[in-house]
């Protein structure tokens, strides 16, 4: 996942994971990608549009 | 290893009060939080009920209230206003706005001197669970350490991964996840400078706009809506609303909130054994107002309470936990309920159905209002709406 820098760590996306697979550090966020089955929810919710597939 | 009879994960509101009651009730007590400030970024409008302050025995303080209010006004899509402050109506809602950065440290110093050990930038990276006691693997400035604890609270917020951690469906579904969006402004024109906003229709699809009055010139000026109700994004509706809205148009942002609000209620468990979740990680949300301080500083109270309890009788099983969801539900369960089926009632109107309804409202006198009273002029402006909402009574 790529992750814009005006990104600001509010964790929705990690909220909506269906698999839990997104840690939201204070101004990072790690994504499980080897678990992603790529559903893309997190990208659509995002409030800001910081979220893109690779 | 650290160990502790309850860790809490999250400093929110929900967290520091079930630190608080956990820690008064004898139980020895860790409050994490993964950030480096307690309160900081709010992602929240800040608005809570004098009620629910008091019935939590919090009294108000000068340095985390900005306002006392007096009142709401709802605007309907074609801009007809409905007031509602004391002039009109005893207010059951009367309240106040917070400055969530001042009050969330104040809650925490307040769970710290009920004896809870509190830990800033303390992230909780993963959970186990290992005879009776949960492993949780903490990082703190790079480096990883395990705290063992006999009952863990999740307090961590929408994101709510420490329930899910622990086998509970706490996940939101992206349906019910409102997308928040907000600034601080300064320079705001509001016709009553101590009443709250309600923006309903376009301007926010699948939630509503809001201005909440934090004194002088400054106002929380935001909107939630539901993605998948719109091509826009919060922002593209943010900056609309803004452009479009009288009160706002000399104003200017000094700072930007973001955040997702989970309204769909509570999941159906929000315990197990070992662990209990709170705060918007259990969905203890207004699903209408997607209000959530006092809601989820209850559910924290119980949870903490609860925990105490089961620590003093040495019983972390489920069965002893469940007296917190008992609670809980008891408490906010029914109001819950109700502003769901409001929620889902407003939901099936349409702009102009709303139109109308403000439109007869406005002229109703609300000190003689009663349910009979607001059923007849529904019946006069909009007989569908009517029967919509006779489905769901």
């Amino acid at each position: 996942m790529i992750v814009k820098d005006w990104c600001m760590f509010c964790g929705e996306c990690a909220g909506v994971c269906p698999r839990n697979l997104i840690e939201v550090k204070e101004y990072s966020l790690v994504f499980n990608d080897e678990e992603c089955k790529d559903c893309s929810t997190c990208v659509k919710v995002c409030p800001v549009t910081a979220l893109e597939k690779d | 290893m650290i160990k502790t009879d309850v860790l809490v994960i999250g400093s929110g509101p929900a967290g520091s009060s079930a630190a608080k009651h956990a820690a008064l009730g004898g139980a020895d007590v860790i409050l994490i939080d993964k950030k480096s400030e307690i309160g900081t970024p709010k992602r929240c409008a800040e608005g809570v009920s004098k009620a629910g302050l008091a019935d939590l025995k919090i009294e108000p303080d000068e340095r985390w209230v900005t306002k006392e209010l007096d009142g709401v006004r709802l605007v309907s899509p074609n801009g007809t206003n409905v007031w509602l402050t004391s002039n009109e109506i005893e207010l059951p809602e009367a309240g106040y706005i917070l400055e969530r950065k001042v009050f969330d440290k104040y809650m925490a110093m307040d769970a710290a001197r009920a004896g809870a050990e509190i830990k800033i930038k303390t992230l909780a990276h993963a959970m186990r669970k290992e005879g009776n006691a949960y492993i949780v693997t903490c990082e703190h400035m790079g480096e990883l350490f395990e705290i063992e604890a006999k009952i863990v609270i999740g307090a961590d917020g929408p994101e709510s991964r420490v329930g899910r951690w622990a086998g509970l469906k706490t996940a939101t579904k992206s349906t019910n996840m409102e997308s928040g969006i907000q600034f601080e402004m300064v320079g705001l024109e509001m016709e009553k400078s101590d009443v709250i906003e309600f923006y309903f229709g376009t301007v926010a699809p699948g939630g509503y706009a809001w201005i909440f009055p934090k004194g002088k010139d400054i106002a929380n000026v935001g909107l939630a809506i539901i993605t998948k109700k719109t091509g826009k994004t919060p922002y593209e509706h943010l900056k609309e609303f803004v452009a479009n809205c009288p009160a706002t148009q000399n104003a200017q942002a000094v700072e930007i909130n973001i955040g997702g609000d989970p309204v769909g209620g509570m999941p159906k468990k929000i315990y197990g054994n070992n662990v209990l979740v709170c705060g918007d990680a259990a969905g203890q949300v207004n699903p209408l107002t997607g209000g959530g301080i006092i809601s989820g500083m209850k559910g924290g109270m119980y949870a903490g309470k609860v925990a105490a309890n089961a620590i003093n009788k040495n019983d972390y099983s489920e069965k002893a936990l469940k007296e917190y969801d008992e609670l809980i539900r008891d408490d906010i369960g029914p109001e819950l309920d109700k502003y769901l089926k409001v929620k889902e009632y407003l939901s099936t109107l349409s702009g102009s159905e709303l139109n109308s309804i403000a439109d007869a409202f406005q002229d109703i006198d609300f000190e003689k209002v009663s349910t009979t009273e607001l059923i007849k002029s529904l019946v006069k402006v909009s007989p569908k709406a009517l029967l919509k909402l006779g489905k769901l009574i």
